[in-house]
C-alpha cells in the first residue's frame, strides 16, 4: 500500500491555519525569510530549476525554465497566479485557497523575490467565493504584519498581491486567455509567440503559475533541492545521446473522483500507478475498472489494460495521455463510455470561446454526432477505409488492408482530428483547447469502439462488459508507441 | 447602443459603499479597463443584473465604449442580462457529478420548484413565477470529491440527495 506524503497539505486540517498566527506556528513565512536572508534572487531561480519542479496546472512545463525566459531588464514584471481551477475532475486548489491561503502567499512572495516582481494578480475563479474571501482576509493580515506592501520586513522589497475574480469561463484557465481576461476583455487566448514570459499582462513580462506550483516553492527553499529531488522517479530521456535525466520530482495533489469509495485529494509522490491510486482512495466502488481519465477531462482515457501506467508527467505522455491537472476520474463496469463522452463533449461545446473557426464549429459538431449515437440515431451506413497497424516494415502505418467502419465513427474521428490532430499533435486552433476536445473524442472512440458500434447497431445505448467494450492494445492504434519508460538509475 | 435605448432604463450609479470599493479597485491596475470584471461583479451585486444603464455607467467609469462592456458581459456566463431570482441555483452536471447522479438532484429541483432549466439566452425559462428562484445547469464547480454539488448564490452544498435538497430549500 502506497503511503500518502503530505507536504503541501500537511497542515491543511489544523484549526485556524488560515490565520497568520497559527500559520506562523507551523513554520509559516520562515521559508520566505530564509530565502531573503540566505539567497540572492538568481540563486532561488537556480534552485527551482535544479529541483525539476514542473508546472502543476496542466502543461507540465519546467517552472525554472519558464522563469529563465523572463527578461530581467524590462520593468515592471508581473506574476499571475492561476487559481481558475475549472478542469472537470480537479479540485485541489480550492482547498488550498479555502483552508491554507497563507501558504500560497508565501509561495508568491518567494517567486516575487526570485523574479524581482512587485505586483501579483491572483486570478481566482468567480465561483470560488469562499476561497476568495479567505485569501483576501489572509492578504489583509499579511499586509498588517508587514509581509506585503512597501518595504517588506525592512528588505526594501515592495510586493503587492491583488485578487481578481473571473466570471465562469473555462478558457480563462489557459494562460493567455487568463491574461486577456485580466486586462478586462473577453478571455480569448492569444497567439504564441510571444509567450507571456516575454510579453504577457499589460504587454509586460509575466510569469503565470498555478496555485499548486507556487505552493511547492516554500518547501523547495526550506528543505533544499536535494530533499525535493529525492521524491518521485527520474526517467531516462532516450531522445538524447547520452540519455538525459527527465525528472518527475516532488509530490502531486491527485484529485480522485467518480467510482471510488473515498474520493478526495491525496498528496502522493509522482509515479504511482492507477491501480495503486484507486487503492489509496478506498478502492473501487463497483466490480471492475472500466476506464480511468488520468488528468482532467481533456486527457485521453486509459482502459483496464493500462492500469499499470504510472501517473507522472513522463509516463503518461509516453502512454499518449497526460497528467494534466491531476484530476483522476474512475469509471466502473456499469458506465457507458458513449454517455460519458457525450457529457464531456457538451462541456467543450459550451466552453469553446468562439475565436477559432475549427473549434467554434467543430466542438458542437462532435457533440451532435455523439448525441446522435447516444440517442440511437447513429448512421448505420459503413464506409471502407485503409486499416492502420503494424505494417510490413515492422513500423506503425498503413497495413495495405482496409476496414469497414460506421460512417458516424469515421466522421467523429475526422471532425475531431480537424480541430486538432491527435496523431501528429498539431492543432488548427490558437490554443490547446482544440487538442483538449479531440483527445477525449478520438481516444474514447478508438479504445471503446465496440461500445460505440453497439450503440449504432442496436439503435440505443448498450453497456458492454469491460472485456468486450475495450479493444486490446495490440489491435488498436490509439496505443501506438506505448511503452513504459526506464528509470534513469536502471540504465 | 444608442442613447434612446438607455434612457428608458432607470439610470444606474454605485451606492456609497460600492463606490468606495470601486475606488480602491481601480488603483490596482495600470489601465482602468483591467478592472472590468470586478467592477461588473460589484454592479451586478447592486443592480441584480446587468442592464444597459449599468453597462453605460461601467463604460463611463472605465473610459471604454459601451460596446466593449457588452462584449465582456456576453462572454462570461456569470453575468446576467436578464432579471434572475433572489436565489440563483447552479447545478453542476459535468462528468464527476454525473457519475454521482446529479440528474436525480436536478430533476428533483425541477419538480419541486416547478420550473424548467434556464438557458443562457433565456433566464426567464428557469425562474419561478414568484421570482424567488432561478434554476440553471453549470459546468464543473471544482468539488468533484463531494459530488453531486449545487451552488445557491455564493454557497456550495455538497453530497446532495433529494432529501438534503428539501432541507436546504426549507432553510433558505
Amino acid at each position: 500500500m502506497v503511503e500518502e506524503r503530505r507536504i503541501l497539505y500537511e497542515h491543511l486540517d489544523v484549526p485556524d491555519i488560515n490565520t497568520f498566527d497559527v500559520f506562523r506556528q507551523y513554520d509559516g513565512y520562515t521559508r520566505f525569510e530564509k530565502a531573503i536572508a540566505e539567497y540572492q534572487p538568481e540563486e532561488i531561480a537556480k534552485m527551482v530549476l535544479d529541483s525539476g519542479l514542473k508546472g502543476r496546472g496542466g502543461a507540465g512545463f519546467s517552472t525554472g525554465e519558464k522563469w529563465s525566459f523572463v527578461p530581467r531588464d524590462i520593468e515592471p514584471r508581473y506574476l499571475c497566479c492561476n487559481a481558475d481551477e475549472s478542469e472537470p475532475g480537479t479540485f485541489s486548489n480550492r482547498y488550498v485557497l479555502e483552508k491554507n491561503p497563507h501558504l500560497l502567499i508565501e509561495g508568491i512572495l518567494i517567486c516575487c523575490y526570485a523574479m524581482g516582481i512587485e505586483t501579483t494578480y491572483v486570478y481566482i475563479r468567480g465561483e470560488f467565493t469562499l476561497g476568495k474571501k479567505m485569501l483576501d482576509a489572509a492578504i489583509k493580515e499579511a499586509y498588517e504584519k508587514g509581509y506585503l506592501g512597501k518595504d517588506v520586513r525592512g528588505t526594501g522589497l515592495n510586493i503587492d498581491i491583488y485578487t481578481h475574480p473571473g466570471a465562469g469561463a473555462y478558457i480563462c484557465g489557459e494562460e493567455t486567455g487568463l491574461i486577456e481576461s485580466l486586462e478586462g476583455k473577453r478571455g480569448q487566448p492569444r497567439n504564441k509567440p510571444p509567450f507571456p514570459a516575454v510579453e504577457g499582462v499589460f504587454r509586460k513580462p509575466t510569469v503565470v503559475q498555478n496555485v499548486e506550483t507556487l505552493c511547492n516553492l516554500p518547501f523547495i527553499v526550506g528543505n533544499g533541492v536535494e530533499w525535493y529531488t529525492q521524491m518521485g522517479p527520474t526517467y531516462a530521456d532516450t531522445r538524447f545521446d547520452p540519455p538525459k535525466p527527465d525528472a518527475n520530482t516532488g509530490t502531486k495533489l491527485y484529485c480522485i473522483s467518480g467510482d471510488v469509495n473515498e474520493p478526495g485529494v491525496y498528496e502522493l509522490d509522482l509515479g504511482l500507478t492507477c491501480t495503486e491510486l484507486i487503492e489509496v482512495a478506498g478502492g473501487l466502488r463497483g466490480e471492475e475498472v472500466k476506464a480511468v481519465i488520468p488528468g482532467g477531462s481533456s486527457a485521453p482515457i486509459l482502459t483496464h489494460y493500462e492500469l499499470d501506467t504510472r501517473l507522472d508527467f513522463t509516463s503518461l505522455t509516453l502512454a499518449k495521455s497526460m497528467l494534466g491537472s491531476g484530476g483522476i476520474i474512475v469509471m466502473n463496469e456499469t458506465r457507458n463510455i458513449v454517455d460519458c463522452l457525450l457529457n464531456i463533449m457538451k462541456f467543450y461545446a459550451h466552453e469553446s470561446c468562439g475565436q477559432c473557426t475549427p473549434c467554434r464549429w467543430g466542438t458542437p459538431w462532435v457533440r451532435d454526432i455523439v448525441q446522435r449515437i447516444a440517442d440511437g440515431d447513429g448512421r448505420k451506413d459503413t464506409i471502407t477505409r485503409p486499416k492502420f497497424g503494424v505494417a510490413e516494415n515492422g513500423r506503425w502505418g498503413d497495413t495495405g488492408e482496409t476496414e469497414e467502419i460506421y460512417e458516424d465513427l469515421d466522421l467523429l474521428e475526422s471532425v475531431a482530428n480537424n480541430i486538432a490532430n491527435v496523431d501528429t499533435m498539431t492543432w488548427n486552433t490558437i490554443c490547446v483547447f482544440g487538442i483538449a476536445v479531440s483527445w477525449p473524442a478520438v481516444s474514447y472512440m478508438r479504445k471503446f469502439r465496440p461500445e460505440f458500434e453497439a450503440a449504432i447497431r442496436e439503435g440505443k445505448l448498450v453497456t458492454l462488459p469491460v472485456a468486450e467494450a475495450t479493444i486490446p492494445p495490440e489491435e488498436n492504434y490509439a496505443y501506438q508507441q506505448r511503452f513504459i519508460p526506464k528509470e534513469f538509475a536502471d540504465l | 447602443m444608442s442613447d434612446e435605448l438607455v434612457q428608458i432604463e432607470t439610470p444606474f450609479a454605485f451606492n456609497e459603499e460600492n463606490q468606495r470599493e470601486f475606488d480602491e479597485l481601480i488603483g490596482r491596475y495600470p489601465i482602468k479597463e483591467a478592472a472590468m470584471l470586478p467592477t461588473l461583479h460589484i454592479a451586478q451585486r447592486q443592480a441584480g443584473y446587468i442592464t444597459p444603464a449599468v453597462m453605460k455607467y461601467v463604460a463611463e467609469q472605465l473610459d471604454v465604449t459601451v460596446m466593449k462592456v457588452k462584449d465582456v458581459v456576453t462572454f462570461y456566463p456569470m453575468f446576467f442580462e436578464e432579471p434572475v431570482g433572489e436565489y440563483v441555483i447552479r447545478v453542476c452536471h459535468t462528468l464527476p457529478c454525473a457519475l454521482r447522479d446529479c440528474k436525480v438532484v436536478l430533476d428533483h429541483l425541477k419538480a419541486k420548484l416547478d420550473t424548467d432549466i434556464a438557458s443562457e439566452t433565456n433566464l426567464a425559462k428557469g425562474t419561478t413565477a414568484d421570482g424567488k428562484f432561478t434554476l440553471m445547469k453549470v459546468e464543473c464547480l471544482a468539488s468533484c470529491d463531494v459530488a453531486p454539488v449545487i451552488m445557491i448564490n455564493d454557497d456550495l452544498y455538497k453530497n446532495l440527495t433529494p432529501e438534503k435538497v428539501d432541507e436546504i430549500l426549507d432553510n433558505l
